[in-house]
């Protein structure tokens, strides 16, 4: 055992320290991002800034959660970006269109985006299905279920009470914030304090001794997609009042930023590895790459490449330094 | 003792009212609208991509530039990509505030989805120029709208359709983006001008603004409708030119494909007469518009609340005169 070598880095032993690098290194990497574009742009760090970052990454932070439970399990959720779409066009409908009132309208499209995250989960652990083939045909279903609810029109969600969800603040602190605060303190507990977390791992880890275990494998899965259905129907909503208009061609491409977040945040896609504050590390790094480079005014057209640079560099280099400490 | 502490008083007066005249000069900076001493231009495109916008983005960053060069304005914000997403629109409103701009031209994606944007804005006290497509409260907060009469592109392309197929028959609409305000009005003013008892419309197709979606619905409906369908008229001649290419490989150059915008592409095939007709939508005059408002507002001239830039029909006879 490594607890042998009385070797101190930064104050901590050599186990801890590996664990500690392990964990959030990517954390080091944001924090060298940050002050090397403060360096060049010191508005980038003004706190009216920084709360726009949060503010912009709290939906894509919210998709990332469910995506990594996925992840976790060793699959993956590529139907989120059309929840989104289906939970926007279910709103239209039921309070633009009908006139619901909010709260349980907000609820029946977070209930329904739940039941297609199931229906993944069964697909994907009952019948053992590639978790990629039935996310991916999931999220053509509800796209064009969204479609056809909608009947392809956009509905005005104008609203002050609706669209207050996104742009009202408690405090200085703009609401989109306090939800993703909320969701990371709800998902670490989840994750790292519950049998339900354990059994995560355990199922991502090694499938075989879980089940050898006791863990019930259909359960564990299905319950995790089920979560990302619910927070991707959670981001629908913040989503829909943030543009004030429901529609079915919303969050095409949103899966992509989601599955970069959790994989800048350590989650190994061979499964069982994951944090939760890696993901919401994750997240913020995605943030500070589409805002820091508007203020560095990198060419548009180089944004996208420097984007992949970044997350293959920042992967590349957690990966190094986590099997020299290993 | 007394003379010198009374130089030595003065000097400091002097040096501080010294300080202070730049400052104060700032301050009454022609343009500077938030007040940060700086003349700051923002820029959100629609998107990166399409061939529509891609010279618009670059008239404008090359007529951004030389403000910058010939001191007008202090900075621009470059080029952001709104990736044709109202919520990313959004949240560029946003980088935009933070990053100190005065001024922001806008090119929405949506009418409503990217009206928050436009909102969010004003409401910040900045000086919001909407070019191209209008979002529900532009009429009401924007500085200036610069763009053209998409009704009147409808209507350009439905009579070109009557003209050249008199009597009628099957026709297809691909559509743009749904919601957006130049699909809704180019659609309106096909109805307006489309004669209905000659003309059945097999159906209004979603096509997202994308060539590969015209494609699809123009094989689908020559499939479905063999000799009856006379026309496919799109909302953009991406769309219109991808057709008409489909339809002549399938031996029908005697569809009419018609669509909006004057891409090089299309004006190249209405070149080589293998497309009948484009609209041409002159972007780079209406983006120009929007910058000549922002150029008239700093130096204190009066801002028209709209400007609108004309549609032309480019056929075989006139298309020199747009083809680079």
């Amino acid at each position: 055992m490594a607890s042998n070598n009385k070797k101190k880095i930064l104050g901590m032993d050599q186990d801890q320290f590996n664990m500690f690098m392990g964990k959030y290194g990517i954390g080091i990497i944001l924090i060298g991002m940050v002050i090397i574009i403060a360096i060049m742009k010191p508005m980038f760090i003004k706190p009216g800034n920084l709360l726009n970052i949060f503010t912009q990454i709290s939906i894509n932070g919210l998709i990332a959660y469910g995506m990594c439970l996925a992840i976790t399990t060793g699959g993956i959720d590529l139907t989120v970006g059309a929840q989104l779409a289906l939970v926007s066009c279910i709103l239209g409908q039921l309070v633009g269109v009908k006139g619901m009132s909010l709260i349980p309208a907000c609820i029946i499209a977070v209930v329904v985006a739940g039941l297609f995250g199931f229906l993944n989960g069964v697909l994907i652990s009952k019948f053992d299905m590639f978790p990629f083939v039935v996310t991916l045909s999931m999220q053509l279903i509800v796209r064009s279920i969204a479609q056809i609810i909608s009947n392809g029109q956009a509905v005005s969600m104008a609203d002050p009470a609706f669209k207050a969800i996104y742009s009202s603040k408690f405090g200085p602190i703009p609401r989109p914030i306090v939800y993703l605060a909320i969701v990371v303190i709800i998902m670490y507990i989840v994750m790292h304090w519950t049998r339900f977390g354990r059994y995560v791992y355990a199922v991502g880890g090694n499938v075989n001794a879980a089940i050898a275990s006791g863990v019930s494998v259909f359960w564990t899965k299905t319950l995790c997609y089920t979560i990302s259905g619910v927070l991707a129907g959670l981001a629908g909503i913040i989503f829909t009042a943030k543009t004030g208009s429901a529609q079915s061609n919303i969050g095409v491409g949103y899966e992509t930023d989601a599955v970069a977040a959790c994989v800048l945040g350590g989650t190994s896609f061979a499964g069982g590895i994951s944090t939760a504050p890696g993901v919401l590390l994750g997240a913020i790094i995605i943030g500070c790459i589409y805002n820091g480079m508007n203020f560095l005014q990198v060419n548009s057209y180089y944004q996208s490449l420097a984007k992949g640079v970044v997350i293959i560099g920042a992967v590349l280099l957690d990966m190094v330094m986590n099997k020299k400490n290993r | 003792m007394k003379l010198k502490n009374l130089v030595a008083l003065s000097m400091t007066g002097l040096m501080v009212a010294g300080m202070a005249l730049p400052v104060a000069a700032e301050e009454a900076k022609a343009g500077d609208v938030n007040g940060d001493g700086k003349v700051v231009v923002g820029y959100i495109s629609k998107n990166l991509v399409d061939p529509f916008h891609v010279p618009i983005n670059d008239a404008a960053e090359e007529q951004l530039q030389a403000m910058v060069d010939d001191g007008i304005i202090d900075e621009f914000t470059g080029i952001l990509d709104g990736n044709t997403d109202g919520a990313k629109q959004c949240d560029l409103a946003q980088d935009c505030l933070n990053m100190g701009a005065d001024y922001v031209i806008i090119l929405p994606a949506e009418a409503v989805a990217s009206d928050p944007a436009v909102t969010a804005l004003v409401d910040a006290g900045t000086k919001v120029v909407v070019v191209n497509s209008k979002t529900d409260s532009t009429d009401d907060l924007a500085l200036t709208y610069c763009g053209s009469d998409d009704v009147y592109a409808g209507e350009l392309m439905a009579d070109y359709v009557m003209e050249k197929v008199p009597d009628g028959g099957v026709y297809v609409h691909c559509q743009g983006v749904i919601g957006n305000s130049a699909q809704i009005q180019r659609g309106e003013g096909i109805l307006n001008k489309l004669d209905a008892e000659k003309w059945e419309l097999a159906a209004d197709v979603p096509c997202d603004w994308a060539a590969d979606k015209a494609v699809n619905a123009a094989q689908d409906y020559m499939a479905q409708y063999g000799d009856d369908l006379k026309a496919i008229i799109c909302d953009n001649d991406d769309m219109s030119s991808a057709a008409q290419q489909t339809c002549n490989e399938a031996g029908r150059e005697d569809i009419v494909c018609i669509g909006v915008d004057g891409n090089q592409g299309p004006l190249a095939m209405v070149k080589a007469g293998t497309l009948g007709a484009t609209v041409l939508q002159d972007g780079v005059g209406q983006v120009t518009a929007g910058i000549d408002a922002i150029k008239a507002d700093i130096a204190g001239e009066t801002v028209e609340k709209e400007y609108v830039v004309p549609f032309v029909l480019v056929t075989s006879e006139n298309v020199d005169e747009y083809l680079q």
